[in-house]
Parts: C-alpha cells; structure tokens; sequence
C-alpha cells in the first residue's frame, strides 16, 4: 500500500471516529456510559491527531485532501465492486487491477475522494 | 439479531499469548486475517481508541472498538487470556476477556452500536466472567452466548 494513502486511510478512520461522537447521540452515549470517555476531550484528542498527520501528507495530496475535506464529509472512500462508495460511479475498469494492492493514490474522476480498494 | 451469529470459531482464541496490551490487541487483530497492511492500520486505529480511554470495562473484560475502513464488513474477535494482563480498565484490574469489534465506517446494516451493546450486557451478567474462565473449547463459548441468549 501505498504510504500516503496509509496515511489518508488513518485519517479517514479518525475522521469517522470524530464525526460519530460529534453527531451521533447513540454513539456518544455508548462511549460515555459504558467507557466512562470524556467526550469533549476526546474530540480535542482527535482534532490534535488529525492536524499532525495532515502535516505528513505531500504537499499535492495535501492539497487536494484539504479541497476535498471542506466541501465533503469524506474525503476517502473505498470503491467495492468497481464502485466509488463516495459517489456510487463506477470508476475506470483498467484501474481495478493495478489498484487492488493499493500502491498509487487515486482519485475519483468523478467526485475527486481518494479511493481505497477494498477485496 | 443474534451474537452467536457474528462470531465464528476460527476468531475465537481461549489461550492469547499477549503479554501486554498492544501485543493483546495485534493477537486479537490478527484472529480477523487481513493483509498485514490493514492490521497495522487496524491496531494504530484500535490503540488511538484506546487512548481516549480504556475499553476496559471492569470484571476482567475489555471491548476494544473501532470503526475503520480496511474491513468492509462488521468483524468480531474473541480472546482469552489467563490471568490477565494490564489494560488500565475502569477498575484497574487485569483483564482476561477481549472483545474485539470493528466495523466499516459506513455500515449498511448498522450492527457496529447493537454488537457493542450487546456484548456489554452480556459481559454484565454475573457468572459471564467465572463462566468465561471455564471455556475449554471456541465451540463452548458459542453455546455459552446461545445459552445467554445473545
């Protein structure tokens, strides 16, 4: 796999994670009655987790990783049966099997997400 | 929806070598077979969680969880390892019992919060730890989830 999108799949995940205690209130409740976690304080963690890999990105992919962030609540998505999960197109059929071991950054021509190809 | 029906004997580990946290949750990672690029990813995931607060949840049992996308699918893992290792959990006690759950961050089913509560129910009951301890066989702890009704 390629390193940078290593780093883009940790970030997503972060992500996920942040958006899930910030949004939704089953979640939050789980995490705060059962794990007894400080929610708010977890958020900061994950804000502070975040800005340190963003830092470790390319300046390219950075970029377009930034772009992508603000106007979209995922900036990476897995394609699944040739699909984009981001936008549901389906993606070039010549990249499927050069992709499937992850070792370049692609984006969607579509909807511009990093893709991540899952088995 | 049934507890019993995520599990598979295969993930189901009754004698984990681990002999500390990380190396507990690489073990138990590792139970799920993926790519080693994905179970790295997967524990770097799983100890972040673990930072914003163990998943230690008393009585010996431990929960770790995240959501990530190297699986595309919920994935669940059991290990039991005797006695015990550190895992700063609430009580502060050692803990024997892993539960592992992981889910893909966009889940169709949306099993990822059920599985999680159910799993911290079960672990609720009073003789789950005592009968957890007992377990000879991965098919055994199946039949104790059938038996709970899980």
């Amino acid at each position: 796999m390629h390193p940078q999108l290593e780093l883009l799949l940790e970030m997503q995940d972060l992500r996920s994670q942040k958006q899930a205690l910030k949004e939704q209130a089953d979640e939050r409740e789980v995490e705060s009655d059962v794990f007894e976690v400080e929610i708010e304080e977890a958020l900061e963690e994950l804000d502070r987790k975040l800005e340190e890999l963003e830092d470790r990105l390319d300046p390219s992919v950075q970029s377009t990783y930034r772009r992508v962030s603000r106007s979209m609540d995922r900036a990476v998505v897995p394609v699944l049966n040739g699909v984009c999960y981001g936008c549901f197109i389906a993606v070039p059929r010549s990249w499927a099997s050069e992709a499937a071991e992850n070792e370049e950054v692609r984006t969607c021509e579509n909807c511009g997400r990093f893709l991540y190809y899952v088995d | 929806m049934q507890l019993r029906d995520f599990f598979s004997q295969d993930c189901i580990k009754l004698d984990l070598e681990a002999e500390d946290k990380d190396e507990a949750l690489k073990e138990l990672v590792s139970l799920l077979d993926l790519d080693e690029k994905s179970e790295g990813i997967l524990f770097k995931m799983l100890k972040r969680r673990e930072n914003l607060g163990s998943t230690g949840i008393g009585r010996g049992i431990a929960i770790p969880h995240c959501r990530s996308l190297v699986v595309n699918r919920l994935r669940v893992a059991f290990g039991r390892k005797d006695g015990g290792i550190e895992f700063k959990a609430i009580d502060e006690q050692p803990v024997e019992n892993l539960f592992l759950i992981v889910a893909p961050p966009l889940e169709v089913s949306n099993q990822y919060l059920p599985v999680l509560g159910k799993i911290a129910q079960f672990s609720k009951e009073p003789d789950v730890p005592e009968r957890l301890a007992e377990l000879e066989e991965p098919s055994e702890f199946m039949d104790l989830l059938e038996e709970k009704g899980v």
